[in-house]
């Protein structure tokens, strides 16, 4: 069969009867019909949410972390390189993973809303760190050559380039066995779905939890009113992934449960144990990471044990929510229920203008006018 | 009047609180997050009874799950949810109400 890609293909088709992945590339981005609309309405919250890190003021923070002690300016600067890290993978891996294997409009355009919109938390990095140090390319710098962020770069990509290599090969040539830099491949549709199912799950991992020991931190400085501007940006960001989450879960769950693919059901089984493995290893990573942070010593409200706890927690309740046997039953309680606070985007301002005028409205048209609201202009 | 049984008791749920506002009030653990239906922090399990929705929520559900945050209580329900742990409780557990009330 012909599973070249084409970025017009000109085949008719029903999109309505294509699955999410691995059908007919998408041609015509209509959504008149959609098979699973829940994509479009993912689309349009995130553009609902859309911000910019230029939009919150950071000064003071600058002050906030030069009085800092040292342990916490490593604490405060080490997870912001590890955020970098994980949304220089978020901002480019899904567009460059799923697209070329996508095979309905909602999903592509929600695949491409995602990606776009962690560019912007990439963004706001640079912003937040040019404003607290002299030399941001020191920061930056790090992320590559600190081997315990490097450590997590591994595990976080390699379930992607695994899907993108093996795409490339069967893109290119098709089912078979073939000799690659000396050594033998063989491609399949059904490894590659394997492939993809466990792309996702690792992808639902980042987004569960890897994120969240940075966000935890953030919030227990805002605590104690130190760094906010840097909190401020953090909830935007937070809130962003709790919908990328959302949509993660989405489409895992509509594979495994039948509703898509039939053939993605069986995938689901025959992958549980990795798929528990890979939530259990990332929590355990997330532990050794909590305490390196706090190697020098802790902050107040967090400390590595307290952190471990909340790890533990949000895992049991993320592998619960796409179908998986939690690998820490006993943690059903919130060690650190003051976060939600900071996690709730009900009180996230969504306008900077808001400061000052509360019922500043964005984007309204008023369709209620008569002539006569004009009959003070003249030409 | 629509009576809510958790895992540790019950309540009464009033007009003008949705859910997860009346498990606050009450003292249960109840995770949250965004609180308009996208991020599923909050999901239970329902165990008795059903709930509805003024616009399906974003976030994903089981069948057996519903969202505090967002649904509409229509009819009494039991749902998969526990008091939180406070001083107070961990207070009255150790000392039982008859244990001082012999001292009087």
């Amino acid at each position: 069969m012909s599973s070249t890609y084409s970025t017009f293909c000109q085949t008719p088709n029903n999109q309505m009867a294509e699955p999410m992945f691995f059908g007919q590339n998408v041609n015509v981005a209509r959504y008149d019909q959609q098979k699973h609309p829940i994509f479009e309405k993912l689309i349009e919250k995130q553009l609902s949410f859309f911000w910019r890190p230029e939009e919150v003021d950071i000064s003071q923070d600058r002050a906030d972390y030069q009085a800092l002690p040292e342990h916490e300016k490593h604490i405060f600067i080490s997870n912001l390189k590890y955020q970098s890290l994980l949304d220089s993978i978020q901002g480019r891996s899904p567009n460059i993973a799923l697209l070329p294997i996508v095979s309905i409009p909602e999903l592509e355009t929600w695949i491409e809303t995602w990606s776009f919109s962690e560019t912007l938390h990439s963004r706001s990095y640079t912003h937040i760190i040019r404003n607290i140090v002299n030399e941001p390319a020191v920061v930056f710098d790090d992320i590559v050559r600190n081997q315990h962020i490097i450590e997590r770069a591994q595990e976080i990509s390699v379930y992607y380039d695994d899907l993108i290599h093996a795409t490339q090969i069967y893109q290119m040539f098709g089912e078979g066995v073939y000799e690659v830099n000396g050594t033998s491949v063989a491609v399949n549709l059904h490894m590659l779905k394997k492939r993809l199912y466990l792309c996702l799950m690792s992808v639902n991992v980042l987004e569960a939890i890897r994120f969240y020991v940075s966000f935890a931190c953030s919030f227990a400085f805002a605590e104690r009113e130190l760094m906010e501007g840097n909190a401020k940006i953090i909830r935007l960001i937070a809130r962003d992934e709790a919908l990328h989450l959302t949509g993660t879960q989405h489409i895992l769950n509509l594979m495994r449960t039948g509703q898509d693919d039939p053939e993605m059901v069986a995938i689901a089984q025959e992958c549980e144990a990795e798929c528990f493995e890979l939530f259990k290893r990332a929590a355990e990573q997330e532990k050794a990471w909590a305490e390196y942070l706090f190697k020098d010593g802790s902050m107040i409200g967090l400390n590595k044990d307290i952190l471990a706890q909340y790890i533990e927690y949000i895992t049991h309740l993320r592998m619960g929510a796409v179908g998986l046997k939690s690998a820490f039953p006993h943690a059903t309680h919130n060690p650190i229920p003051w976060i939600n606070a900071w996690l709730s985007s009900d009180n996230v301002q969504v306008a900077p203008q808001e400061v000052e005028v509360s019922s500043y409205l964005v984007g309204q048209i008023s369709t209620d006018m008569s002539t006569q609201d004009l009959s003070a202009f003249e030409l | 009047m629509t009576m809510i049984f958790t895992a540790d008791g019950v309540f009464e749920l009033n007009a003008d609180e949705t859910l997860l506002e009346g498990l606050e009030r009450t003292g249960h653990e109840i995770e949250y997050q965004c609180r308009s239906g996208y991020c599923g922090a909050c999901r239970v399990k329902i165990w008795v009874g059903s709930v509805d929705y003024p616009e399906p929520p974003l976030a994903f559900t089981a069948a057996d799950e519903i969202l505090p945050c967002c649904c509409r209580v229509r009819e009494s329900i039991k749902i998969d949810c526990h008091k939180a742990i406070t001083i107070d409780r961990i207070q009255n557990d150790l000392f039982a109400p008859d244990l001082l009330q012999d001292l009087d």
